[in-house]
Formats: C-alpha cells, structure tokens, sequence
C-alpha cells in the first residue's frame, strides 16, 4: 500500500524532473542545433573540452560562485537580522511585516522593472538621492563595479523576505521555558540566543541557505532583464551564457553542458549541506 | 467481421452525405511580433485580415509573440515540429530556418511578380524560402522645434552630431542623442551599431569570405561611438521604448533609428509626427537596414494554402494595403508612399530613399551566424565604452574569439 502511495510522486518525478534532466546530460554529450533538436549527433566528450578551453566558462562560473555566495551571506543576514526584530513586539508589527514582504511577493518581472527604474541613471531614484548629497551620479547597470553589486541588491531585496519568514517561524518555535530557565540562571540575552536560540533555529538557517544557495546559481529573469549578463561579463552567470549559447549560437550540446555544470554546482552545495547535517546529527548522538 | 462491415458501412453513409466538393475550413495562423505594437499592430492586421474576403473557406489567425522572445520561440517551436503556418520573422531567424530545412518553398507565390531588391535574401540556394514584407532602414532623425530653438545645424558628421546634439541640450535642456548602448539589448544593439559599423566602411568579411573584424575601419566606428558616448548627450541606461518615449514627449533633439521605431515615434506622443524631420546619418557610406521576411513554415499541414496567401500578398491592392500600414518601410514591391502620408510625416521620405542603399544587418555568407559573430564584436564595443581601452585592442581580443569560433 505505502508503494501504491509513492507511486504517483515517482511517476511525476520520472515524468518532470529526471527525463528532461537525462535528457541534457545526453545532449551534453552531443552535436545538437536548437532548429533540429532531435537530429543529435554524439560527440562525447568535445563540448565539455569546447567550455574548458573557453576563458568566457571560467568568468561565468567565478560570477556564479560569487554571486552565489554573497547572495546566501547577506540575504540570509539580512532576513536573520529582520525575524530577530519582527520576534519582538511592537505597535504595528504586523503591517510592517506585511510591507517586509512585499520583495518576495513581487513577480520576478515586475520586479525588475521597478529597479530598472530605481536604478536608472537619468531618472532613478538612487541617483536623485546621490545627486541631492551632492555626489556624482552612479552607473548602477553600465559599469563593471557596480553592476553586480546591484544585482545582488536586487537579489537580497528578493530573498531576505523569504527568509525573515521562515526564521521567524524558526525563532517562534523555541521554547520559551528554556529561554525563561536561561534567564533565572543569570544569562543575558546574548548568551541566550547563543546558547538556546541560536542552536535551535541552526538547522532552518542550513536549509534557507541551501535554498538561497541553489535559487541563486539558477537565478536568471533579473539578471537576465537588468543587464543582459554584461556589462563585459561581469553579470554574466552559467544560466546567462547557456541561454546565449542556446539562442544566439543555437547550439543546445554546449548549453547543455554549460547546464550540467550549473547542476554539479548545486548538487556540491547540497552535498555540502547534508555533509554538515550529518556531522551535526552525529554530534548529537 | 460484422463490425468491420457494419463501420464500412457507416463510413459510406456519411461520405454519402457529403456535398460533392465540400471544402474544408482552413485556419491559417500568422506570427509577427508586430502584431503587438500598440499603434501599427492593428492596422497591419487589418490589411492582412482582408485576405479572408478572396478566399472563402480560409479564416487567419494572429500570433503576437513579444520581439524580446520572438526568436527564441519560433527556432523552437519549428524545430519541435510546430509553430505557426506562417512566419514573418527577422532575416537572421529567417536563415537560421532556412538553413534547418524548416521552410517551404515559396516559389509559386511569386512567380510571374516583379518584386524589388528585398527579395535577393529570401532566394536561397535559388529556391525562394521567403516573401518580402518590409524593409527598415535607419537614418537621422530630429526635432525640428528643439534643433530649432537651439539654433544648431543639422549633423552630417559625427563631430557635427556631438556638437549640435550639446547645443540641445545646452540650450534647450533636452536630451541631445539617443541610440541603443547597452548589452542587456544585444540583438538590438548589434543590429543598430551595424549603421555605425557600414557608415565607415566596415566590411566584416574580406573578398575570400575570410572574417575580418579587426580592421582600421572598425576601429573608426567604435571610436566614433565612444566619442558620442563620452559626450554625455545620451542618456545612459535608458532602454530603446524608453528612449523612443522620452522623444514623443518633445524630451530628445537628435536619434539614429529605422524606419518601424520612428513610425513608432511619430504615432501618439506629444509631438506630432510633422515637427520630426530626418537626414542622412551623419557617416561617409550607407548605413544599415533591417530585412523582415513572411515564410511557410515546413510543419503547417496547410502549406498550399499558405502559399496561396503569400500569392496574394504581393498583389497590388495587397501591398497598396500594406503601404497604408507600413509607414516608409520598403515593401516587397514598388508602392510609393501616400501623398497624404507624407504630407503628415515629412521624415519618410529620406527612410524610403536610404533604403536602395543600405546594407542587411546580416554578414554576408554568415547569415546564420551573425548573431554568434556580432556578440564579441559588441563586447568589444562595450568594453571600450566601460573601460576605455583603445579599439584597436578591443577588436583584437574580439577577432581572435571569432577565429575560435569558425
């Protein structure tokens, strides 16, 4: 009966997930044109030696990594940051929790349209404000220091709403008569949070990570609809370059393989997630 | 056994009951991703729409796809084995079709038609794959009430353009030059810097059909650009439709563009279409055009009707209708523009007389791969206009990946 019950998730996964998966690691391994997917010829290994030679792989892939990993550090503590404060009571918390929100809930499109505006050179809001202090104006999208910056702006804009939610369930779940026994026994409220708080909520913090971790190393709509992965590659993601490659050169074996990479990328970082997980479980034992 | 009999049966009965020649009703669908366009879009519908009167039975149908996605999505639909019936798509998704076999030919619509110039890129290994719908060219176009006000004289040099384009904006306050400057809008992009690219003299292949995209003339252009770009008279970070708007509302003095997004301009903004005028851009050679193709795709199971449609297309009442819609863009045949048409738009003229000289955004014998060619090519551009290195060593590093790459 319990397989009957499985049956339906594993037909859909089958269905969905693992024959489309397959399906790029195949084309991976082929000389593929995007016009005529399905006359395939199989070159093994020569895509993976086209992208290892390409200098263009190794800046997507360092954009990716970085990109990546700032998004998890500083939307994970910002959105940390803003549950530790919206756990507190205050007057109108709820609504300003509501407006906290408003990030995640924006369609990815709309969303960057609105910093499209916000970061518009001419016009935009930020450089208003810089102009109004007397600053020169900032090439928020159209210079190579800024552009990234930017996008991750818009990335922690995005993600640290997702994630205040999740640890604010997180930090709501810690029992109170710990905390209370803590206090009695003369801890003040750093070492509390140290000492209950934070070793409660420390698996939900692992997994937001991951999940900010691997929504990054895929993100493409707002990077994609800022900057077009420019300016000279410095947005430029493995999503980005296989999209590239995939409708501009109309090559799918090399996108594919540029695909295959960004999918050992996240699967290291999940790895890396269950080896802790593991080590932590052990620990408790 | 009974069963067969009795389905035969029932087969004939209802093929009995047929009408002797019952025709079936045919749904054609047609993509553009004009269809879209909030001005023209109608209009150029409608003109298509007529055909449903000569030919009963035949019902079309309209696909606007968004210009962003619309290459993308026809290459993959076609090569599903989808898609629209019919196509009417940029000459570089053209030939990435054609080249996959995935168009029917389209000979039989034409036969027998004098069409002009803008047919040579449809005719494929001498099979005609495509029927011409529009040509756009691009040329200079200004404000005549800013440029005016300013006292500044029309460019016909780069320094020119900079210098009038300053007195605008010195002046008037107005932006002084918009024009694409950004990679997030690469086809786009490539395809306008074309202009500035042919406008010297680039050639990016030499008489061997060889690729030769670092040369003197390249360098010109990209300094050139770099030259208005430092100015400060365009507005960076502004994308096309909102450069484009910011001149409808009387905001921009000067502009390169084609022909489509000047009609674009001159339609429903605050300045009215009369106050535009245009001249030749301010380069020694001829600049660019943008090609548009109509084309059958191989998977319609309705090519003869299609090409039925495309037959009628390039009838006269059919391209007297789509003169109407299509502003000053050249048309597969010689429609001259509408006297009134011109009266209301004095800028069409220069566009319609551009469009005998100027060059396809396409490489020519790397139709296909254009787009592959032109995106180190922009990233050259780009990175003289973010980081200042010279031309010539941006070309360079730009020249050795597409030696790479072919």
């Amino acid at each position: 009966m319990p397989y009957a019950f499985m049956m339906l998730p594993v037909i859909y996964l089958a269905i969905f997930m693992f024959w489309p998966l397959g399906r790029q690691i195949w084309l991976s391994f082929t000389r593929t044109r995007l016009a005529n997917p399905n006359r395939s010829e199989f070159i093994g290994l020569r895509n993976y030696e086209r992208l290892f030679d390409n200098p263009d792989f190794y800046t997507a892939l360092y954009v990716t990594v970085t990109y990546s990993l700032l998004a998890v550090l500083i939307g994970v503590a910002v959105g940390t940051v803003a549950a530790l404060a919206m756990n507190r009571p205050f007057p109108g918390r709820t609504l300003v929790r509501a407006i906290l929100l408003f990030g995640w809930a924006v369609p990815n499109v709309a969303a960057a349209l609105i910093w499209l505006w916000i970061f518009n050179e001419r016009s935009g809001v930020l450089n208003s404000i810089v102009t109004g202090l007397g600053l020169e104006r900032i090439t928020w999208l159209t210079s190579t220091d800024m552009a990234l910056s930017s996008i991750l702006l818009v990335t922690v804009w995005q993600v640290a709403p997702f994630v205040m939610l999740v640890m604010l369930a997180a930090l709501q779940s810690v029992p109170q008569e710990v905390k209370e026994a803590a206090r009695v026994d003369g801890a003040d409220a750093l070492n509390i949070f140290r000492a209950v708080t934070l070793p409660h909520v420390m698996p939900t913090l692992q997994l937001v990570s991951l999940l900010v971790a691997v929504w990054s190393i895929r993100r493409f709509d707002i990077i994609y609809l800022l900057t077009g992965g420019g300016p000279i590659g410095s947005t430029s993601t493995l999503i980005v370059k296989l999209r590239q490659v995939a409708f501009e050169n109309h090559d799918l074996g090399l996108a594919s393989a540029y695909g295959v990479i960004g999918l050992i990328l996240a699967l290291s970082v999940a790895a890396v997630h269950a080896a802790f997980n593991h080590h932590r479980q052990k620990g408790q034992s | 056994m009974a069963f067969s009999a009795l389905a035969r049966a029932a087969l004939l009965s209802t093929v009995m009951a047929l009408p002797l020649h019952a025709e079936e009703p045919v749904n054609l669908v047609i993509s553009n991703s004009q269809w879209l366009d909030a001005l023209r879009g109608e209009g150029l519908w409608n003109a298509v729409k007529a055909y449903e009167a000569t030919a009963p039975g035949v019902t079309l149908e309209s696909l606007g796809i968004p210009s962003k996605d619309y290459g993308d999505r026809l290459m993959t639909e076609f090569g599903a084995g989808k898609g629209p019936d019919i196509a009417i798509m940029q000459e570089g998704v053209f030939f990435a079709l054609a080249d996959a076999g995935l168009l029917v030919d389209v000979g039989a619509a034409v036969e027998g038609v004098s069409l002009n110039a803008t047919k040579d890129n449809g005719i494929i290994d001498g099979v005609t794959l495509g029927v011409p719908w529009q040509r756009a060219a691009y040329a200079l176009i200004y404000n005549a009430d800013l440029v005016g006000a300013a006292g500044v004289a029309v460019p016909t040099t780069v320094p020119e353009l900079i210098a009038s384009a300053q007195g605008v904006q010195d002046k008037t306050g107005a932006i002084g030059f918009t024009s694409r400057h950004q990679i997030s809008d690469f086809s786009g992009f490539y395809m306008d810097f074309q202009s500035w690219a042919y406008g010297h003299g680039v050639s990016w292949v030499d008489a061997e059909g060889k690729l030769t995209i670092n040369t003197p003339e390249a360098a010109a252009a990209i300094a050139a650009f770099k030259q208005v770009y430092d100015a400060k008279i365009i507005p960076v970070g502004d994308d096309m439709p909102t450069q484009r708007t910011r001149f409808k509302e009387k905001q921009v003095g000067f502009s390169i563009d084609n022909s489509g997004g000047t009609l674009n301009i001159a339609s429903g903004g605050a300045m009215e279409s009369s106050r535009m005028k245009s001249a030749a851009m301010p380069f020694p050679h001829p600049g660019a055009h943008q090609q548009i193709y109509v084309a059958v795709n191989a998977n319609s199971e309705h090519p003869e009707e299609a090409i039925a449609f495309l037959k009628w297309l390039v009838t006269p009442e059919a391209q007297a209708a789509l003169r109407k819609a299509s502003g000053p863009d050249a048309l597969a045949t010689d429609v001259p523009l509408d006297a009134d048409f011109v009266a209301k738009n004095p800028w069409a003229p220069v566009f319609a007389e551009l469009a005998q000289q100027s060059h396809s955004v396409l490489i020519p014998g790397y139709e296909v791969e254009t787009t592959q060619i032109m995106r180190p090519v922009m990233e050259a551009v780009e990175e003289v206009l973010v980081t200042g290195i010279t031309p010539e060593e941006a070309l360079a590093k730009a020249q050795d990946k597409v030696d790479q790459m072919f």
